[in-house]
């Protein structure tokens, strides 16, 4: 019982509650609910900025007074940023405690390319679409945003040609 | 097979290719160290109706045993 709870896997419907519930918890305490790449958008802006350059005159922070907000702010002072550092911190727990920690190995010069260039894509899609699967679908639905929903129809045609794409050429 | 270093969808993804070519009784070992890969394989492998066995050979590396019964 205790390994089944530490090793896992959890069952989705387990998953699915835990979810919930602490994204509940976390839209009580911080007036917002769970996102990732807005928070990957700040590191990119402070490391952009503390190199010389100034982030604040990109299109999406020039446009965009309350975002630009978090600009003056650092990966340790904002929320979105400390969210981030959780979800690693909490990954690298869970599977330490599971004892199932390892450093992989990168197989094929194809993997490298194919990170990078799915890393760049999704990058891009998370700003013009203004969120990733967890901002602007799993966190926009319970708001009952209307955007989560087409977030979600696309992401759905998005992920069928992009398994067309993986089996054609990853695999 | 080797799986190792390969994030999902491809092991399962692999399995399916290679149980395909396989005679029947023959058995196939994956070997991978993406523990979603022994969800979503297992998961697989049982609604063929197929039976399998998992090991975890070292920490955070599995092989998936499973036997083309049909």
């Amino acid at each position: 019982m205790k390994s089944k709870i530490i090793i896992g896997p959890w069952s989705y419907l387990t998953g699915a509650i835990l979810l919930a519930v602490l994204n509940t918890l976390l839209f009580a305490a911080l007036h917002t609910p769970w996102q990732i790449t807005t928070g990957i958008t700040y590191w990119a802006a402070w490391i952009f900025k503390f190199l010389g350059g100034a982030p604040e005159n990109w299109h999406y922070f020039a446009n965009n007074a309350s975002k630009s907000e978090g600009l003056s702010q650092s990966f340790l002072s904002n929320s979105l940023s400390l969210m981030n550092f959780g979800v690693i911190f909490g990954a690298l727990l869970a599977v330490l405690i599971a004892s199932q920690f390892k450093v992989k190995k990168i197989k094929s010069p194809k993997q490298i390319f194919a990170a990078l260039l799915g890393g760049i894509i999704m990058g891009y899609g998370t700003r013009i679409a203004l969120g990733c699967n967890i901002g602007a679908f799993f966190s926009a639905i319970p708001s009952l945003s209307v955007s989560g929903w087409v977030w979600g129809i696309s992401a759905f045609i998005g992920a069928w040609v992009g398994s067309k794409l993986l089996i054609k050429y990853l695999l | 097979m080797d799986c190792l270093y390969e994030a999902c969808p491809i092991p399962l993804l692999k399995t399916m290719q290679s149980l395909k070519v396989l005679n029947q009784g023959d058995v196939l070992i994956v070997e991978t160290d993406h523990s979603c890969a022994i969800k979503n394989i297992a998961e697989w492998v049982g609604k063929q109706k197929l039976p399998c066995e998992i090991i975890e050979v070292s920490n955070g590396e599995w092989e998936i045993y499973i036997r083309k019964e049909r």
